[in-house]
């Protein structure tokens, strides 16, 4: 495609990553006038649909390239990565509350192109070609579609922080966040609603977080692949250089969120919440993050959630999540600035 | 040896001063270290090979003629798969 063709490309927004025709690609659409409001990008993209027109397209991977050298964009300004289940949507949500900002909230093109380095990049180049078209589409997604946007969060899906090595290598400089939860408490939520990640037909992401075979990950109860799966995201959390002191990432437990830490964690991504955006997000912090009318009230489910652990739970939890758990707890605590 | 960068290749830099070429019409994508980069962008700047060498002894610790002859074999690189065409 001719770069002046892509000039006409300013307002569609990635949508999704997909394949057509054997053909690896993204699908666009025509949303100039949308803003990010709901608390995952795709239920936006399911509200822009209703009810419109919208044109929509697909296109290779390599029209991003084009695009990063016409689109005006806002680089990140932070990123949130997370264990599943742990108060990041409220964390993302709360970023919404600051003026002239946009949220990526676990979209599908950026968090689907993190998952091809798991099962595609098997060489060099590849990997370095996926980095490139990374970067296009959170250049793509982030574009000033109303020429006021001065801050970028991105909030990926919690599979996507197994590669956060490779993501800072393209971003080396923007600050992090990992948030994480107590492990049983993380399971039981997960059983009690499983998500599509847990059960994902292509196992080989799950297989490489957890370092077994797809086959081996396809037989396994839900309950040890949830308590294999955050205890390599607490182990690798665990693993980063991280802290003030070695590098822009800060490790947050669930039970530490309340509006001043939300604050400080805004400040770390550079940005200083006005009264009344804090207010905003004291208002919103009292509504359940992940529901997109806004109307349910939040109930704090701690205790709940360990009343109803059973013991398979709490056996999985022993074997593959408690212990890197603690160790990360003892790293975070080391952060004396939260 | 003069050549220009064919209108259906697209440049962009990765981490430093590496970078990525992608032949829009044959869809495949070719690495490029920082030497190789150099001499593309040189030649995007409309730059002789012989201007790009000289750049490139003023910019690394590198001879002339050691120069000169990494950016000839870049260059028919390049002409081997088609990403460029004579002036």
């Amino acid at each position: 495609m001719a770069l002046d063709r892509i000039t006409g490309f300013a307002g569609f927004l990635p949508v999704d990553a997909v394949v057509v025709d054997g053909r690896p690609g993204l699908w666009w659409m025509e949303m100039p006038d949308v803003s990010l409001t709901e608390p995952f990008f795709q239920q936006t993209v399911e509200r822009a649909k209703t009810g419109n027109n919208r044109r929509e397209l697909f296109t290779e991977f390599d029209v991003l390239l084009q695009l990063e050298k016409v689109l005006d964009s806002v680089p990140p300004a932070g990123f949130i990565f997370h264990s599943s289940r742990c108060g990041s949507t409220l964390l993302a949500n709360a970023c919404k509350a600051i003026a002239d900002s946009i949220v990526l909230s676990e979209a599908n093109a950026v968090d689907k192109l993190i998952a091809r380095f798991i099962t595609d990049a098997t060489d060099k180049v590849k990997e370095v070609v996926y980095s490139v078209f990374l970067r296009g589409v959170v250049h793509a997604l982030a574009q000033r579609r109303t020429g006021k946007e001065q801050h970028l969060f991105i909030k990926f899906a919690c599979c996507s922080f197994s590669q956060i090595e490779r993501i800072r290598r393209i971003w080396p400089s923007v600050p992090w966040v990992f948030l994480y939860r107590d492990p049983i408490e993380t399971i039981v939520s997960n059983i009690s609603d499983v998500p599509p990640w847990l059960i994902d037909n292509d196992r080989r992401v799950l297989a490489s977080i957890t370092g077994v075979s797809p086959e081996q990950v396809a037989q396994m109860r839900l309950e040890e692949l949830c308590a294999r799966t955050i205890g390599s995201f607490y182990s690798l959390a665990h693993r980063l250089p991280n802290g003030l002191a070695n590098g822009p990432g800060l490790l947050l437990n669930y039970n530490q969120l309340s509006v001043p830490v939300i604050s400080r964690v805004l400040r770390f991504f550079g940005v200083s919440p006005s009264a009344e955006e804090l207010e905003t997000i004291a208002r919103r912090s009292r509504i359940y993050s992940k529901e997109v009318s806004g109307t349910h009230e939040f109930v704090a489910d701690a205790g709940v959630k360990q009343k109803l652990a059973n013991d398979l739970v709490r056996e999985v939890t022993e074997t593959w999540a408690s212990e890197p758990y603690r160790l990360l707890e003892q790293k975070r605590l080391e952060q004396s600035w939260m | 040896m003069d050549v220009t960068p064919g209108k259906h290749v697209v440049a962009t830099d990765f981490d430093g001063g590496e970078g990525i070429l992608v032949d829009l019409n044959t869809k495949k994508y070719y690495q490029l270290n920082e030497t190789a980069m150099v001499v593309w962008k040189g030649l995007e700047q409309g730059k002789t090979t012989s201007e790009i060498a000289a750049e490139i002894t003023s910019n690394y610790e590198v001879a002339l003629d050691k120069a000169t002859l990494s950016v000839k074999r870049i260059v028919e690189n390049f002409q081997s798969y088609k990403l460029v065409s004579a002036r």
